[in-house]
């Protein structure tokens, strides 16, 4: 046997610990302060004890480090452990010049042992069992015969969660959603250790807050307030993950101060894992683009980040449609051919809303008469439209204006008005699009 | 008196240990701007990358794509990722970029009504990996903020311009390149600052598209075509159907 104790240098952070050692063995248990791992069985699939040290202690990201002792029954490990902690060496046979303040079920009973001159584990063995037993209870050889080696060690040993979900209590109460960052940062930290654990990225996730008040000037409050957090992509990468729960928590509200802190995974994939080159040019440094996107929509707000999506449709406001980006998923190549030669002819930018121009003899006027230089170009369309613009009539022209250079202006046909109104009614120009 | 008898004038040029400034440009990276004459004015022979470019205007919006497609259809050609509009004056129009050279689906628009959002999303979009180039409107930057800007755009090596309106032109400025953009029927470009000796005269360089330029000129030729040849094309034009429902009406 083979047994590894460690002690997180961090008391918040055993939990942690205690599933990344999942990772290694499963036979992990809690036992009083520390962490003991049982590794005998996979020391060959991690190459031997001290490549297993150094990969379980050394690369221990984003955890802090661990107090560690090892030893061939977990008695002795911990004994090991202790010792360590209180700085002195350990005693050259094992484990019977261990002193007995390092075995747990001694301790008690150190003083009365330390008063018949028994000092060590040995010691305490050589002593006859039966009085032992009656003066000490069975507990203690129990403990004892343990640490030799002659009984089996069981514990009950740590599972991994199906489920991401941890509850902290915050160090004071939270009246701001910023002040919860510090302690959602070690929840996130805390799910990357059980993501790794568990080879699985990370698509949403849900912050909540347990509100210290049930009613505030009157006003009943719920017990919680949830966030919802979503990335694109699965992802173990914590760095994204905290800016963007750093986005929403700056821009949400607590409605009453706040006492614990919960995260919970929502949604979780298997994690391929992360795509590693040496060629140069995949070794970009700086965000993927899916994470850009996500961190612009949460604090510009998501209808400001857009792409443009193309539409079968002849009105030209219709041709394109702006798509949320974070949405809009990268859709193979459109299926029609490609840009037709008239498309050329339309101007790169293109008028939100159609500008009403204003006329004045019978020439439309913007920054100065325009003069009419290619047109019309006919569009006669949505006549199956009962929407708000309806049918579209529409005689187009490249016009030139002294000031802003060539427009792309359009008259609505009069034939699309009903007959009253045609001698009454002016001809109506509207800007379109800008040539540039 | 002899040893001054051995003094001549030389050409710079020839003198090996002389470094000119167009030297220094021309080992940084550049974008070829697709348009020979802007080319040769250039130090490098085209936009530098990973440096800001500022381009002044009068108003927003004109000039813009025919002075930049060209660059920037190669450069998502050579590069995965969207072309970035930050704040951009009016909304592009797919049909047409996609014509000249840029899909739609290559275009990713972000608006910022704020000045200090703006320039926060322009440098987010410049520290992004996947980003092929971006253009960003910022009236309002000073010039302590485009320097963060430039640097951004110098670490993550982006193809950034930054268009400004006419009286930034007397401030101080990180940018590298300096262009001025004026003129109706015709881009005239003063480069206002470049490495190595600034350009007297402006440049001029067509104001629209090729095919639209020929469209217009066809037109032209139209309008001055003698009588004969203005009927004949009428009634070419009466037979197609739409024009003759027009007519009746």
């Amino acid at each position: 046997m083979y047994w590894i104790a460690l002690l997180p240098s961090h008391e918040d952070e055993r939990t942690a610990w205690g599933w990344r050692a999942l990772q290694f063995t499963p036979r992990v248990a809690q036992v009083d302060e520390a962490l003991l791992l049982e590794v005998s069985a996979s020391l060959r699939l991690w190459g031997g004890r001290k490549r297993l040290l150094r990969r379980l202690l050394a690369e221990c990201e984003p955890l802090a480090g661990a107090q560690w002792a090892q030893g061939a029954t977990s008695f002795t490990a911990l004994g090991l452990l202790r010792l360590k902690l209180r700085g002195e060496a350990a005693p050259a046979r094992l484990p019977q010049d261990l002193p007995l303040e390092v075995l747990s079920a001694a301790c008690e009973h150190v003083a009365i042992l330390e008063r018949t001159g028994c000092r060590t584990w040995g010691e305490l063995r050589a002593l006859p069992r039966a009085g032992v037993a009656r003066r000490f209870g069975a507990g203690l050889l129990d403990a004892l015969d343990g640490a030799y080696g002659e009984r089996p060690e069981r514990y009950p040993w740590l599972h991994l969660p199906e489920e991401f979900d941890l509850k902290f209590e915050l160090a004071s109460l939270a009246t701001t959603a910023p002040e919860l960052m510090w302690s959602a940062q070690r929840l996130l930290m805390h799910l990357q250790v059980w993501l790794q654990a568990r080879h699985r990225g990370v698509l949403a996730l849900e912050l909540e807050w347990t509100l210290d008040l049930r009613r505030l000037n009157g006003v009943r409050l719920p017990s919680h307030e949830r966030l919802v957090v979503r990335t694109a992509q699965p992802t173990q990468d914590i760095a994204h993950l905290r800016r963007l729960v750093g986005e929403h928590l700056s821009r949400s509200t607590l409605s009453a101060p706040a006492n614990h802190l919960r995260l919970r995974s929502l949604e979780t994939l298997p994690w391929g894992g992360a795509d590693k080159s040496l060629l140069p040019e995949d070794n970009v440094k700086g965000e993927r683009l899916h994470q850009l996107v996500e961190r612009l929509s949460v604090r510009l707000g998501e209808s400001n980040v857009l792409v443009p999506v193309a539409q079968a449709d002849h009105r030209p406001e219709r041709m394109q449609h702006w798509k949320i980006a974070r949405l809009a998923h990268p859709s193979p190549l459109p299926k029609h051919a490609g840009p037709t030669a008239v498309d050329a002819l339309y101007p790169p930018w293109l008028l939100p809303q159609p500008l009403p121009l204003e006329v004045k003899c019978e020439k439309p006027q913007y920054y100065g008469p325009l003069r009419l230089l290619a047109g019309p170009q006919r569009l006669e369309t949505g006549w199956w439209d009962d929407g708000a613009q309806g049918p579209a009539s529409r005689d187009y022209f490249i016009a030139r204006s002294d000031e802003a250079g060539l427009l792309w202006v359009y008259r609505e046909r009069l034939a699309a008005r009903s007959g009253d109104e045609r001698e009454a009614a002016p001809v109506r120009w509207f800007l379109q699009g800008i040539y540039a | 008196l002899s040893q001054l008898t051995h003094l001549r004038i030389v050409d710079p040029r020839l003198l090996p240990e002389v470094w000119r400034v167009e030297d220094l440009a021309s080992q940084e990276a550049v974008l070829p701007t697709g348009q020979a004459s802007l080319d040769a004015q250039l130090p490098g022979g085209g936009w530098p990358v990973g440096s800001m470019v500022e381009l002044l205007q009068e108003r927003c919006g004109p000039h813009v794509w025919q002075l930049l497609l060209p660059g920037l259809a190669q450069a998502i050609r050579k590069q995965a990722g969207p072309v970035v509009l930050v704040n951009a004056p009016f909304e592009p129009f797919g049909p047409s970029l996609a014509a000249q050279g840029l899909p739609g689906e290559r275009l990713l628009c972000v608006k910022a009504d704020k000045p200090a959002a703006r320039l926060w999303a322009a440098e987010q979009v410049l520290r992004c990996a996947d980003v092929a180039a971006v253009l960003a409107w910022l009236p309002q930057a000073k010039s302590a903020e485009l320097r963060r800007l430039h640097m951004a755009a110098q670490q993550h090596d982006r193809l950034l311009f930054v268009f400004r309106g006419l009286n930034a032109r007397h401030d101080a400025s990180p940018a590298r390149l300096r262009l001025l953009l004026e003129g109706v029927d015709q881009l005239e470009l003063h480069i206002l600052k470049r490495r190595g000796p600034p350009l007297e005269s402006p440049l001029a360089l067509p104001a629209c598209s090729a095919r639209v330029a020929a469209l217009l000129e066809a037109r032209k030729r139209r309008m001055t075509a003698t009588p004969s040849d203005a009927t004949a094309i009428a009634l070419h034009r009466r037979s197609h159907v739409l024009d003759r429902t027009a007519a009746l009406t």
